[in-house]
């Protein structure tokens, strides 16, 4: 029995140790899995922490976008007077810098880093209505609203633009302020900007120089401008974007004298007083999708243009004599002043271009332009060079002042004669004369950022009469002449390089 | 000479037969909302068409809508319309306007926990929580808690579509930014006082909120016969766009997905007929 008994206990004493030695074995790995699963929890949250931080800086630089795109290119010039006729140049380089600051605050910055040409070509805030989202306020320096000046130079089929919206806006960017209307409901868009003026004005006087007090247009005339377009859908034909818009702007004249176009009527007027710059364009863009993409677009532009003539100062020379004869000594003080007078001047123009563009798969992509423009729709070719305005009160006017003193039989006579010279002629010339330039281009996408363009321009001047019209040239001291009587060789076939990104 | 030619046709006809031969390709991008139904469209139609290769690749309507416009899909998916400013890209870039092919109905879910005991919303209060004037359940007629938002990223077409037809204005800064409406579901499955937004396919696990246009308008569910007759007020269409209009390997795609064979894919998928 005690034996037993002892037995007994033995085997409960064994198999409580071997239970506590499990029990014990099997809480170590528990305790081990619940700290590293504690340390796991720890580690996520750090994570989740440093990549909320992460988010938050990631969001401030999402709020910067850099865009930019530089155009890389080789021209071949027909033009008898180029020297070179050939060679490689960067037509564009820009960087555009865009910050979002705030919901519906966006400010964008974008110089032209062109060799020898740095420029700052936008700089504008643009604000959004919170409220209605249907207005746009901008202010600054940016495009002038319209069509052909806002559709960028990095799309565009053609290289350059036409030489109508060329000479009406040039430099594409004037400094003002920009309100633009953009109704949720209706395909309509209107804009109404105001502006300084045509900063881009290029005005040299006869010498040659640069007249700056009026290249720049800041006075107190300010130009405005309002456009307004409307997109219609054609159903599966396509659509049809139209529009129109006003310029209504002036420039302060520089000269008493304001000549017209016609090369004949004269007006006086005050210096400072306001040039009328004015013009109208009806613009249309069509788009069809017909074996692929096609556009058909369009405009013309009509109306008054305006430049600041100029009162070149006075040039004054003198010269004295003294005469001995008998006993009279007379002296003679001559002197002579020259003005220069150049007319403001007003001219009615018109222009207008008209675009073919056809995509050919997904890469390929031809373009036709025809543009036309009349600088001086006045005159005709053929008064280019000899129509010419001549002021009636051109010529010298001599004034002559004597006086007279005797001392005993000697007699002494000072004279002073002034001679003033007014020279004011304004003759008509190759600046009056009508282009009308056909391009063709080809491009190949390969991506979205990089294409290549070649294009054959080929432009077309107004004739002139013989020997009337003529740009004189010297090539390597061999000299020539572009006569525009005829219409010359001016051909450009130049290939393009672009990448954007 | 004569071997040059016979040897030039012989290259020239063997172009023409592997270029015959070769399987056509139809790239597809965009909607998330819409990838499982894109994917079980092409998966369907490439068995029926071996010669035809079919990519599916989401990544939300915004980047389905400019790989159209760069050239890298040949069909944009999308859960909302294209934007102006996306067609005006188009327009630069491929002088046409696109287009856009209604494909599918959806109705966008309002998605609660199911044991939220909120079960209506009118589009008034749907538009208060998720801008942020309205942040406790307790104002609609829930538990006094804190409502937790979870939404889309902006490049999705349904995180526009809810913006533009229910918000009406910016989302709260609050609302969590999830990568697709099955994300979304799944926060909100584990969230007791969350509420999210997306497709209806997408909803397993989670409750459907009733949606009213206004306080005195009956709200409705998102069931196939509330969305097929507009009752259920946040209905939208999913479309398909492409540059130009559509010709070969393309068109005979996309007509398919419009024949009742496509069109009874979308309803095995969850989302509801065209037509």
């Amino acid at each position: 029995m005690k034996k037993a008994s002892y037995f007994l206990v033995k085997a409960a004493f064994i198999v409580t140790l071997t239970i506590s030695f499990f029990a014990a074995s099997a809480q170590q790995p528990a305790d081990t899995l619940k700290e590293k699963l504690d340390e796991l929890k720890d580690r996520v949250s750090g994570i989740d922490e440093r990549l909320l931080t992460a988010e938050s800086d990631l969001a401030k630089h999402n709020k910067i976008k850099i865009s930019g795109y530089i155009q890389a290119q080789f021209a071949h010039f027909e033009i008898a007077s180029a020297n070179p006729s050939n060679y490689f140049w960067i037509r564009r380089a820009r960087l555009k810098a865009t910050y979002e600051a705030a919901d519906g605050v966006k400010f964008v910055v974008q110089p032209d880093f062109s060799p020898g040409n740095l420029s700052l070509k936008d700089a504008y805030v643009a604000l959004n209505d919170r409220w209605t989202k249907t207005f746009v306020l901008y202010a600054g320096q940016f495009n002038r609203p319209n069509y052909e000046v806002e559709y960028s130079s990095s799309q565009r089929e053609v290289m350059e633009r036409s030489r109508v919206i060329l000479a009406c806006y040039p430099g594409e960017r004037a400094l003002g302020a920009k309100l633009e209307y953009k109704p949720n409901a209706l395909p309509l868009k209107v804009q109404l900007a105001v502006f300084n003026g045509n900063d881009a004005l290029s005005y040299k006087d006869a010498a040659g120089t640069s007249v700056a007090s009026v290249n720049k247009d800041v006075d107190n005339y300010k130009d405005f401008m309002l456009r307004a377009t409307y997109s219609l859908q054609l159903g599966s034909l396509g659509g049809l974007d139209f529009g129109a818009h006003g310029y209504f702007g002036g420039v302060r004249a520089n000269s008493t004298t304001s000549l017209h176009g016609d090369y004949s009527k004269i007006e006086a007027v005050k210096l400072g007083d306001k040039l009328n710059r004015s013009w109208a364009g009806i613009e249309f863009q069509f788009f069809a999708d017909v074996l692929g993409g096609l556009s058909i677009k369009g405009e013309y532009l009509f109306g008054q243009n305006a430049t600041p003539g100029y009162m070149s100062s006075a040039v004054k020379t003198s010269s004295f004599s003294s005469v001995l004869k008998n006993d009279t000594l007379t002296n003679t003080t001559t002197s002579t002043s020259t003005t220069t007078i150049s007319p403001n001047f007003l001219t009615k123009f018109n222009g207008y271009y008209v675009y073919l563009i056809k995509n050919i798969g997904k890469k390929n992509q031809f373009a036709i332009r025809y543009d036309y423009y009349d600088p001086n729709a006045e005159i005709k070719g053929t008064d280019a060079g000899v129509l010419k305005y001549t002021d009636p009160s051109n010529g010298t006017v001599t004034t002559s002042t004597s006086t007279e003193s005797t001392s005993g039989s000697q007699v002494l006579i000072n004279k002073t004669i002034t001679n003033t010279t007014t020279a004011f002629s304004s003759k008509s010339g190759k600046a009056d004369l009508s282009y009308g330039t056909l391009a063709l281009a080809w491009q190949y996408y390969f991506d979205d950022n990089i294409r290549i363009t070649l294009q054959y321009e080929m432009p077309m001047n107004e004739k002139a009469l013989e020997g009337k019209v003529v740009d004189n040239y010297t090539i390597n001291n061999v000299p020539g002449t572009l006569d525009y009587s005829k219409v010359f060789p001016q051909n450009t076939l130049s290939i393009r390089l672009q990448a954007k990104f | 000479m004569k071997k040059l030619i016979i040897i030039s046709l012989t290259v020239l006809v063997a172009f023409a037969t592997f270029a015959f031969m070769a399987p056509e390709k139809i790239t597809v991008k965009g909607s998330d909302t819409m990838v499982i139904l894109a994917q079980k469209w092409a998966e369907v139609y490439m068995k029926k068409n071996p010669g035809v290769g079919i990519q599916v690749t989401g990544g939300g309507s915004g980047v389905g809508i400019s790989a159209l416009i760069n050239g890298s899909t040949d069909i944009a998916t999308s859960s909302r319309p294209m934007k102006k400013a996306e067609k005006d890209k188009l327009k630069d870039r491929y002088n046409t306007l696109g287009v856009e092919i209604a494909c599918a109905k959806d109705g966008i879910t309002v998605f609660l926990n199911e044991s939220n005991p909120v079960k209506e919303l009118s589009i008034k209060q749907l538009s208060g929580i998720f801008t942020g004037k309205i942040t406790n359940w307790k104002e609609v007629g829930g538990p006094n808690t804190e409502i937790k938002l979870y939404g889309r990223e902006n490049s999705s077409g349904t995180y526009v579509f809810f913006k533009d037809n229910v918000v009406k204005a910016d989302y709260a800064s609050s609302c969590q930014t999830l990568p697709g409406t099955a994300a979304v579901v799944n926060a909100v499955k584990k969230d007791k006082y969350g509420i999210g937004y997306g497709g209806a396919a997408y909803a397993a696990g989670v409750k459907h909120c009733m949606v009213k246009k206004d306080d005195k308008s009956p709200a409705y569910l998102p069931t196939p016969e509330n969305i097929k007759i507009n009752l259920y007020p946040v209905t939208r269409y999913l479309y398909m766009y492409v540059r130009n209009r559509p010709t070969g390997a393309n068109k005979a795609f996309i007509d398919w997905i419009l024949s009742a064979e496509g069109q009874k894919l979308v309803t095995e998928i969850g989302y509801f007929p065209v037509k």
